[in-house]
């Protein structure tokens, strides 16, 4: 059963059409990149399969189950579903500790008093902080985080519980080069020993074309997808991309399932 | 033949002792509440809200209507609607809650002026009369108080997440809308409830200095939530012993205190800062 399926899927956004007739299918424990030019609808569709935004036509099913029109999914789904945004700018606002907030991804949804789950609760976290190398921080305030660090903190927030589908929204954007290698290192890892399926919106076609699995090409509409060697063709960019907004020709890397270690 | 201290004076007055209950109990609050209204930048919203509170006031007064009774509906209506707006116009915030109190504060105005039968000052109305504060009032409180810690410990997760960031809580299955519209409304009725014994002017300091001093003390989110609580709870009860002491105006007093205690918050938090500034590296050219 894929974990993912979208068909048929519009979605308006302040009058304007952003994403049209899009279909795809994530099968489970895939790496699935979604690249395109701004504005070309990628941040609308993952706003419509997370069930943030509303759709004009079309399903979108999670674990076979569907999305409701305003977003709903039963509680044990969603509990399985995780998003990791591009950044959290009002982290500097909230007196909270790393280990505070990555137990509120341990927190199932719905009304719950903060002390109930207690041992399992503080062992989850525990483990989470331990996979994603940020037991040190779990003292330390999330304003008081580097980019690279809060980014692995965030995974730590998705990795505390068990889930099946991680959703992306370019998660990379603001890190440094070796910051962004040593995410993608664990994320890769992650997704390994996790098992989960990854849905990513990315503009860093290189690491697309190292790591991931299948390429979605949106541009309001689907415009190519499958493997990131044969739908990341120079033909293909140009029919995706305006020709000055082009991304310089790919640098020939030999195939890897892992991102280096910076 | 017992002397009584000018303390045990002080307390030993029935309307003191519901005052300094009252204070507790609305300082408590207010700090509670404040502190996730700081957090989400609703400063200047519970000030527009309490300001909008003496229209709902005037209101009742001209219609003939008790007061506090039509006061709760009219904040709770208010909040709603300066929610709404504040989420279809394009206007900064600021500017529009700006135009929303002002205008409140002299519609308020000029409804008190066409009543004539009036018997309350307006001084009462913009700076409190917490030691007119009546059992019935306290009971009020307390529940509302009981509502609020209920309300914010089950959606503790929710609460912290739609703060942070929206798309994040809704995607791990909150409902960022509702419960910020849920939060506006408790906001609405606690500060229709303290009205009375708090001010039109001075409500907001209830809501913004204790969570302020405890954000600047707090490393870790429950300690910032109940530390807002008890800087609330603490100040009132303080400010009020001073008050009665002193005999100047309690709820001015309070608020004294209050921004005492904030200035201690600051001290305590730039404790080691200038070492901090030295270890940067210099600045070159």
């Amino acid at each position: 059963m894929a974990v993912l399926e979208v068909e048929g899927l519009r979605v308006v956004r302040d009058g304007v059409l952003a994403v049209d007739d899009v279909s795809f299918q994530l099968a489970a424990e895939s790496d699935t990149a979604l690249v395109g030019p701004n504005g070309a609808g990628k941040s609308s569709l993952v706003g419509a399969i997370l069930g943030l935004i509303p759709r004009q036509a079309g399903e979108v099913r999670i674990l076979g189950h569907r999305l409701g029109p305003a977003g709903q999914l039963p509680a044990q789904v969603r509990a399985q579903l995780a998003f990791l945004p591009q950044a959290l700018p009002l982290q500097g606002r909230l007196p909270l500790t790393v280990a505070e907030f990555v137990g509120f991804g341990w927190d199932p949804p719905g009304p719950r008093l903060p002390w109930s789950g207690g041992g399992a609760r503080r062992s989850a976290v525990h483990s989470a902080l331990a996979k994603t190398g940020c037991g040190p921080l779990a003292e330390r305030l999330l304003s008081e985080l580097s980019g690279g660090q809060l980014k692995r903190v965030l995974l730590a927030f998705c990795v505390v519980r068990p889930r099946r589908l991680l959703v992306l929204d370019e998660a990379q954007a603001g890190l440094d080069a070796p910051s962004t290698e040593q995410f993608h290192s664990l994320l890769f890892d992650l997704r390994r020993s996790e098992g989960w399926t990854v849905l990513q919106v990315s503009h860093d076609l290189d690491m697309v074309r190292r790591s991931c699995d299948q390429v979605l090409c949106l541009n309001r509409q689907l415009r190519c997808s499958g493997h990131p060697e044969l739908a990341l063709s120079r033909a293909q960019l140009e029919r995706l991309y305006d020709p000055a907004d082009l991304p310089s020709h790919p640098r020939r890397q030999a195939p890897m399932g892992r991102p280096r270690i910076g | 033949m017992t002397e009584f201290s000018p303390f045990s004076a002080v307390i030993g007055q029935p309307f003191m002792q519901r005052a300094l209950v009252g204070g507790l109990l609305t300082g408590a609050l207010g700090g509670l509440l404040g502190s996730f209204a700081v957090l989400r930048q609703l400063s200047f919203f519970s000030d527009a809200l309490g300001h909008s509170a003496l229209l709902g006031i005037s209101l009742g007064i001209l219609l003939g209507l008790n007061p506090t009774l039509v006061l709760i509906p009219f904040a709770v209506l208010f909040a709603l609607l300066v929610n709404l707006l504040v989420q279809r116009s394009q206007l900064p915030t600021d500017a529009l809650l700006n135009i929303v109190y002002s205008t409140s504060l002299a519609f308020a105005v000029v409804a008190l002026s066409l009543v004539t039968t009036y018997k309350g000052g307006i001084q009462q109305l913009l700076f409190g009369d917490i030691l007119g504060i009546s059992w019935l009032d306290l009971a009020l409180i307390a529940v509302l108080l009981m509502a609020a810690v209920a309300y914010l410990l089950v959606s503790l997760r929710a609460q912290v997440l739609v703060t942070l960031h929206a798309d994040l809580a809704g995607a791990f299955g909150v409902g960022s809308q509702w419960h910020r519209i849920a939060f506006i409304l408790l906001l609405a009725v606690v500060v229709a409830v303290s009205i009375k014994a708090v001010g039109v002017l001075l409500i907001s300091a209830f809501v913004v200095i204790p969570a302020c001093a405890s954000r600047l003390v707090s490393r870790r989110f429950g300690t910032y939530l109940v530390l807002s609580s008890v800087i609330g709870g603490g100040c009132a009860v303080l400010g009020l012993l001073g008050s009665g002491l002193t005999n100047l105006p309690s709820g001015p007093c309070v608020v004294i205190v209050q921004f005492f205690g904030f200035l201690l918050a600051l001290l305590w938090s730039l404790r080691g800062r200038p070492q901090r500034l030295r270890a940067k590296p210099a600045v070159t050219s």
